[in-house]
């Protein structure tokens, strides 16, 4: 079990935004679909150090990311 | 390497990992991506071993995406945490001893303008504060006496992280740190002024806060190195571990640092100047054009 940052992506679409992808601190980990307008992460390199947590809710007041437990296999 | 060197053979793609597959066609070879891209293309440097929510780590990221030639570019670390990173990217790099990077840097970018007279390559180091500011002082400071044409960037710490928390001429006054448990009893080393000082045709100082200016303080150093003499980028990169910064408290500190002590500083020749605002009006102008088509 590992710790991971997860979107909801229905609520993140609403603001097309992007901020918390240009603040991860790992490569193509936390991305982004330009089509949905959604960012999304890729659980097998998310280090859960919920940078993207502080720039979405914290800067932003969005809430749209919460730290999830995850399995491997996920 | 060179960008026909990057390229995968035709009828070879199946066979390649997936990975390197990705980064031929949605990486940043052959093309300038613009660093507000990130998260929408493959990135040249992928997993690696640097601990969760270290900026420095993040400084990395974003410095691989503003290369301006990653096909023509060599990187060079030292011991210390960077090389964790620089290690895993699609970027050739040379690791030698420890602190030796702008002693190497210099030969490797003489080498390299006598065997490529036609080509532009670029040479950057990447190294920590104790690799450029202590162990490898001299040879820093003499690349830049020598007026040689890299790039050179200090991703401070203000610390070695890497082997688990002595103090660096770069740590602040007064901090106490797990193998410096007296306190530091002197100033911080003003390393900009030094560049300055040494002969740097282009100095910064930078805290990761905007990946827009982090990514053109890169490219401005490494265009103007090209043709001038040395650059200097001076980044803090702070180490969340020996400093005890909460993960998610490490963007906030960053930003409290650049109201601080590490407010953004840019300074340059005044032919680097108008050398780069050339180049920066003609993109600016093909972008327009780019856009009405
Ligand atoms: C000649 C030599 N002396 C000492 C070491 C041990 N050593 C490895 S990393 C390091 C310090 C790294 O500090 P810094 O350059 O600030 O990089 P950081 O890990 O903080 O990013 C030291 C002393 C070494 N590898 N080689
Ligand atoms: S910061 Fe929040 S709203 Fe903005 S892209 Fe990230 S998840 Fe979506
Ligand atoms: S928790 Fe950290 S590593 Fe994971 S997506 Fe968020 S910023 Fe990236
Ligand atoms: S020890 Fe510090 S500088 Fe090194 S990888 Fe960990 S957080 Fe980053
Ligand atoms: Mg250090």
């Amino acid at each position: 079990m590992y710790f991971v940052a997860e979107v909801n992506e229905k609520e993140c679409a609403k603001y097309n935004c992007k901020q918390c992808v240009l603040f991860c601190p790992e490569p193509n980990c936390l991305n982004y679909k330009e089509s949905d307008h959604t960012a999304w992460v890729w659980y097998d390199r998310c280090k859960g150090c919920e940078i993207c947590v502080y720039v979405c809710s914290d800067l932003l007041k969005r809430h749209c990311i919460e730290m999830v437990m995850v399995k491997t296999g996920d | 390497m060179g960008l026909e060197y990057v390229k995968i053979s035709p009828g070879f793609e199946k066979y390649m990992p997936r990975d390197y597959v990705d980064l031929v066609t949605f990486g940043q070879f052959g093309k300038q991506v613009d660093v507000m891209q990130l998260g929408q293309f493959k990135e040249l440097v992928e997993e690696h071993p640097m601990c969760a929510g270290c900026y420095m780590a993040y400084f990395i990221r974003v410095f691989y995406a503003a290369l301006p030639n990653p096909e023509d570019t060599i990187v060079l670390g030292t011991a210390g945490c960077a090389r964790l990173a620089l290690s895993q990217a699609a970027v050739p790099f040379i690791y030698g001893n420890y602190g030796d990077t702008n002693a190497v840097a210099s030969g490797l970018k003489r080498a390299l303008s006598i065997r490529f007279p036609d080509k532009v390559k670029d040479v950057v180091v990447i190294a920590g504060d104790g690799g450029l500011m202590d162990i490898g002082f001299g040879m820093t400071m003499h690349s830049w006496f020598r007026r040689e044409k890299f790039t050179t960037i200090m991703v401070d710490n203000e610390v070695y992280g890497n082997t688990g928390g002595q103090e660096s001429g770069m740590s602040p006054k007064g901090i106490q740190l797990k193998m410096a448990p007296k306190g530091k009893q002197f100033d911080k080393i003003n390393a900009v002024e030094l560049a300055q000082t040494a002969g740097c045709v282009y100095v910064a100082r930078i805290s990761p806060t905007n990946p827009k200016r982090i990514a053109k303080v890169i490219r401005r150093a490494i265009l103007a190195a090209r043709e001038f003499g040395p650059t200097f980028i001076h980044a803090y990169t702070s180490c969340n571990i020996e400093y005890s910064i909460p993960t998610r408290e490490v963007l906030a500190d960053a930003r409290a640092r650049e109201k601080k002590d590490f407010k953004f500083y840019e300074w340059m020749t005044d032919e680097v100047k108008e050398y780069l605002e050339e180049i920066e009006r003609k993109e600016k102008e093909k972008a327009k054009q780019e856009v009405q088509k």
